[in-house]
């Protein structure tokens, strides 16, 4: 459905915002049917993969920002002050867009459609575009790759937490162990480090077949508690409110 | 109380709005009723946050002309805090990461607080 949808922007010469509804869903932001940002709750945006990793601080970012108001281009933003220059936001827009796509397509996709421009465009939107059907190979690419992997896992399904062998980590291993509490998905670990969703679930895979992690049991995925509490009405009346205890 | 009935509904909520790390359903005084939250996070102090910020919400909603309230939205650079009447007794709280889909959230969330209205109060 993803797939034809795009096609068919990329026929019409689509200018606007593709929307795709579902869990994580996304918008796939269009000019002239090529693709140049893609936002999805399922991917970390360029905000999240900058600031979240530590590679820029969160004043240095909110300054681009203000700053990119007027010029309407926080790439040049980022530029003239220094933070990134223009080859590496480029380079991370593109992997935005490739990581945003793989999101969409490994999480469920109910229904796809074209609405008007969004107010204010991407923040960082890819030069010229990602041609469709490039960027459609590429995500069929990463699902197989997925698939195949060693140690299969879905990226909003599966939560792991830290396994026996645990010596000897890249400072990257040690983030993502830092953060699997059990309650992660890795789509959740991959916001936590700031690192795209695509490298993350690729990495888990290896490291739950290394035995540095493993998936979490549906106890430690849930922590349900709560007070026995007999009753709601009682307590909650108005005269009882301002009761201590 | 059919706490098996409120587990169902956080779980879900959890599971199919990508970004909800926690969530709380509290009564309206900020009594945690239950709770799906991480270590790192006190169900007892974000029930009173959320009681506290759903009450300003509600004034402010009332004092404007706004009409019924029926969530209020913390944004934050790394996060959210949405927090939901559920009629006047009670609400719900739903922490979200930066990528939390809001718009799945309310969307979602919606015919939850029905269902987890008719639950607490049956």
């Amino acid at each position: 459905m993803l797939a034809s949808a795009l096609a068919r922007c990329r026929a019409e010469a689509v200018t606007g915002v593709l929307r795709v509804a579902g869990n994580a869903g996304g918008l796939f932001h269009l000019r002239d049917g090529a693709v140049v940002a893609v936002d999805s709750p399922g991917s970390p945006g360029a905000e999240t993969l900058l600031v979240g990793s530590g590679r820029v601080g969160a004043e240095d970012w909110v300054a681009a920002l203000v700053d990119s108001v007027g010029t309407r281009s926080l790439q040049a933003a980022l530029a003239a002050r220094g933070i990134v220059g223009p080859a590496e936001a480029q380079a991370l827009a593109l992997a935005a867009v490739r990581d945003g796509a793989f999101a969409v397509a490994a999480g469920q996709v109910e229904c796809c459609d074209v609405v008007d421009d969004v107010a204010d465009g991407p923040p960082l939107p890819v030069a010229g575009g990602v041609d469709v059907d490039g960027l459609l190979s590429e995500t069929a690419r990463r699902l197989d790759a997925v698939a195949s992997l060693a140690v299969p896992l879905s990226p909003y399904r599966d939560r792991v937490v830290p396994g026996r062998a645990a010596a000897g980590l890249t400072p990257e291993r040690r983030e993502i162990v830092a953060h699997a509490t059990g309650r992660r998905n890795v789509r959740d670990l991959a916001f936590a480090v700031g690192r795209g969703l695509y490298p993350v679930t690729v990495e888990i895979s290896r490291m739950l077949g290394e035995g540095v992690l493993e998936f979490a049991s549906p106890v430690a995925s849930f922590s349900f508690s709560h007070g026995d509490l007999a009753t709601l009405r009682p307590r909650s009346e108005p005269s009882g409110a301002g009761r201590p205890g | 109380m059919d706490y098996d009935a409120l587990v169902a509904e956080l779980r879900q909520l959890r599971e199919n709005v990508a970004g909800v790390t926690d969530t709380v359903i509290a009564a309206s005084d900020g009594i945690p009723i239950i709770s799906d939250v991480a270590k790192s996070v006190d169900p007892a102090h974000i029930s009173a946050l959320a009681a506290a910020d759903l009450g300003i919400a509600r004034q402010a909603a009332e004092v404007m002309g706004l009409g019924t309230l029926s969530q209020t939205v913390v944004f934050g650079s790394k996060g959210y805090m949405a927090v939901y009447a559920i009629g006047r007794l009670s609400l719900m709280v739903a922490l979200g990461d930066k990528g939390l889909n809001l718009g799945r959230l309310l969307h979602e969330s919606r015919p939850a607080i029905e269902r987890i209205g008719s639950i607490l109060a049956p």
